[in-house]
């Protein structure tokens, strides 16, 4: 018995360590500052805190001890978003006037043509990805991707169709599909990516949250219990079948790994809720005294009209915004970053060793489409 | 090297140093020398020269300083773990956070950015109502009608494709829209019709089509309610009020879009916003077409406060529902007053016969 341990091979070598090194104070204060600089100038702070906070999440993402670096920069958001525009600009245009032309022949004929939006979005989200990944370096050489926006929207498009018409039920392989062309176009130097991860693996692991879904949207305190399960079972999914060339990814994150995290974001939501309410009481109640507002009659109309309450909901609402939007970057941001980091294990890392760097960097245009569009995808 | 070694600054570095030479990605530990340049030494291999100036600082984890030069491969990095090691470093490279963003640069962006929504401000209160009034005109008439046919399409879907077309009771509405086009001096060929509806209101659609809401004429007492309220739409039609109404909000909800990108996530405040610099525009707009419709009644010998009437029964009185500068409309009691004001005694002939408005107060009564 005493002697067993030493007949027994060698133990293949241990997966590669994934931490994350990062100051979750530093973080929010980032996060804050960033906010606040965003309601200042009217929203195009965005460009920048995006920037901070994904060279936040990168430069503390440590794989095998050595950290990953990102090194896009507001500037080349801001200069993509407006080249986005330029060309979105004339779209528009155009497409209000097929809209004319459309209602001319039959009411509401025009709502086919949303398709096409729809399938620019997609082609957004792939040019969006490609910028974010030339733009991930770790150990001086970049992630890089090739492969068509145009290519990938007609996938994405075609794939949605078919969810759309089972109901959801090919998700899965819809996902799998269009996670094996991301993933076979990126590449980390000269190693080639690739996804091996299946539908059914997928549809296995999460069929019963399609089925309990319905209930949760009757029953809709239940439906972030469905979501934060559903979000866990993708992530551990997805991540589980990369790989980049024999460099493989693998993914423990249980299925309730994400839940707390959702619970605290709508706890913050009914906080922010209720102190909006509990101020706007009290601003309600300070100016209606001064104005003597409760002593005559028709004061409480009066009062709906007075410019300083007005005023005073206005700061209160911007107060909301920004402690939701620090409460989202945090929870749903960093927390979900770091949750799903820690479940990470990386096999057989000798295998990028010693690879030899390529690819050029992608310009910024498809975050600026996605950006004018408002679509977000990874 | 013996310039680093008499300089006595020459230094073996304790700690390990990771050198990626920004070719591949091997993991190449080296010893440093900080002598006239930053000398990376590695065993085996011929050893790299960075110019301290060339130096700057990139993204690192706490505990650690990461380099890169601006005349080495673009993602060449070294990594120094050892604190002393780092400070010697920092102390020799005068330009090392000249790409990081400091509070100027932050100030910059916030400076540039007041600027963008100044000039956006600026041109929703300016450039884009004198854009309007200047490109209304230039539309042609076709595309205007065009516009028309497609809004009323939708607006009958809407409201479930319900026309009311009691035969005496479209004649008498023609007669009573012939009348008032005649006489603003609008061409007379274009189809209006009753829409069935329990919304009490009334619009004119570009290109000329008028429809109005049954529910408008149920409340209406006389046919110089009715006339009137025809008459103000028809201003805004004379005024091209639905083009210059299109471009200017148009332009507006897409330039203050743009502005606050995804900031709020709930829209409220590009709304707020966008009511904020519209409705002023658009209480001018109706000043105008009231203007029109109480001279048109008056040319037609009509008296001008029946028109204000109406509205009021429709409305009630405004003055207490919330902040002025928010209305796209003057307030109903404001304009029943300015009606009033201009009201004379009837001097033409009567717009209906008697049998004529009870044949259009029943225009939806039966089934057509």
């Amino acid at each position: 018995m005493r002697l067993e341990p030493l007949r027994a091979p060698a133990p293949p070598p241990l997966p590669a360590l994934v931490t994350f090194s990062g100051d979750r104070k530093k973080f929010i204060h980032l996060v804050a500052r960033g906010s606040a600089l965003e309601l200042v100038t009217a929203g195009f702070y965005r460009f920048w805190l995006a920037t901070d906070v994904r060279r936040h999440l990168w430069s503390n993402t440590v794989i095998d001890g050595d950290a990953a670096e990102y090194t896009g920069r507001g500037m080349e958001l801001l200069i993509g978003f407006l080249f986005a525009l330029a060309i979105l600009v004339p779209i528009y245009l155009a497409y209000f006037l097929v809209t004319i032309e459309a209602e001319r022949l039959k009411g509401f004929a025009s709502v086919p043509l949303i398709l096409a939006f729809y399938g620019f979005g997609q082609f957004a989200i792939y040019r969006a990805r490609r910028y974010r990944l030339t733009r991930t370096v770790w150990r001086g050489v970049r992630f890089w991707m090739d492969g068509s926006g145009w290519a990938y929207a007609w996938r994405a498009m075609l794939w949605g169709l078919l969810a759309l018409v089972t109901l959801g039920l090919a998700l899965p392989w819809r996902e799998a599909a269009l996670e094996r062309y991301k993933m076979s176009h990126s590449y980390y130097g000269d190693l080639p990516g690739g996804f091996d991860g299946h539908g059914l693996e997928f549809f296995k692991s999460a069929w019963h949250l399609w089925v309990a879904a319905p209930f949760a949207m009757v029953l809709f305190p239940l439906f972030p219990f469905v979501y934060a399960r559903f979000k866990a079972a993708e992530w551990r999914w997805w991540l589980s079948g990369i790989h980049f060339g024999d460099v493989r990814l693998e993914s423990d994150l249980p299925e309730n790994g994400l839940q707390n995290v959702y619970w605290k974001m709508i706890g913050w939501y009914f906080l922010a809720g209720i102190v909006l309410s509990v101020y706007i009481g009290i601003c309600t109640a300070v100016v209606g005294s001064i104005n003597g507002a409760f002593s005559h009659a028709g004061g409480a109309v009066a009062l709906s009209k007075s410019l300083p309450l007005l005023v005073l909901t206005v700061i209160g609402y911007l107060a909301l915004v920004l402690s939701i939007n620090v409460a989202i970057r945090v929870y749903l941001v960093h927390d979900v970053w770091v949750r799903v980091l820690k479940s990470v294990r990386v096999e057989s890392i000798a295998a990028a060793a010693d690879v030899a760097a390529k690819g050029d960097l992608a310009s910024a245009l498809g975050e600026g489409f996605a950006d004018g569009l408002d679509v977000a995808g990874f | 090297m013996d310039s680093s070694a008499q300089e006595g600054t020459a230094r073996e570095s304790p700690g390990p140093v990771v050198f990626f030479d920004g070719r591949s990605s091997r993991r190449r530990i080296v010893s440093l020398v900080l002598g006239n340049a930053l000398e990376i030494r590695e065993d085996g291999a011929a050893s790299v020269l960075w110019p301290y100036d060339d130096i700057r600082q990139a993204d690192s984890p706490p505990g650690m300083l990461r380099v890169n030069c601006l005349s080495a491969p673009s993602l060449a990095r070294l990594d120094i773990r050892d604190p002393a090691l780092a400070a010697a470093l920092v102390a020799r490279c005068a330009h090392l956070h000249e790409n990081q963003l400091d509070g100027r640069a932050t100030l910059k962006i916030v400076g540039w950015s007041l600027a963008a929504v100044a000039s956006i401000v600026l041109l929703v209160i300016f450039a884009i109502p004198f854009a309007a009034d200047r490109l209304a005109p230039m539309v042609p008439r076709a595309v205007e009608r065009r516009l028309g046919d497609a809004a009323a399409a939708q607006i009958k879907t809407v409201f479930g494709g319900k026309s009311c077309n009691a035969a005496a009771g479209q004649k008498a509405f023609d007669k009573l829209v012939g009348t008032l086009r005649e006489a603003a001096g609008l061409d007379v060929d274009v189809v209006s019709s009753v829409v069935a509806t329990p919304v009490p209101n009334a619009i004119a659609l570009p290109g000329g089509q008028m429809l109005l809401f049954s529910g408008l004429l149920d409340k209406a007492e006389n046919p110089d309610e009715v006339a009137g309220v025809l008459a103000h739409e028809l201003g805004h039609q004379k005024h091209r009020d639905n083009l210059r109404n299109l471009i200017h909000n148009g332009s507006t909800s897409f330039l203050i879009g743009l502005l606050f990108g995804d900031v709020t996530g709930s829209g409220a405040a590009i709304f707020a916003a966008r009511t904020l610099m519209t409705s002023s525009y658009s209480r001018d707009v109706e000043q105008n077409a009231d203007t029109f419709a109480m001279d048109l009644m008056q040319q037609l010998g009509r008296p001008t406060r029946p028109m204000g009437e109406l509205m009021f029964r429709v409305t009630g009185k405004q003055g207490n529902d919330g902040l002025s500068i928010l209305a796209s409309h003057p307030l109903t009691e404001d304009r029943l007053k300015r009606m009033s004001e201009a009201d004379r005694p009837p001097s033409g002939p009567p717009l209906l016969t008697p049998q004529e408005w009870t044949a259009l107060k029943a225009i939806c009564a039966s089934k057509g």
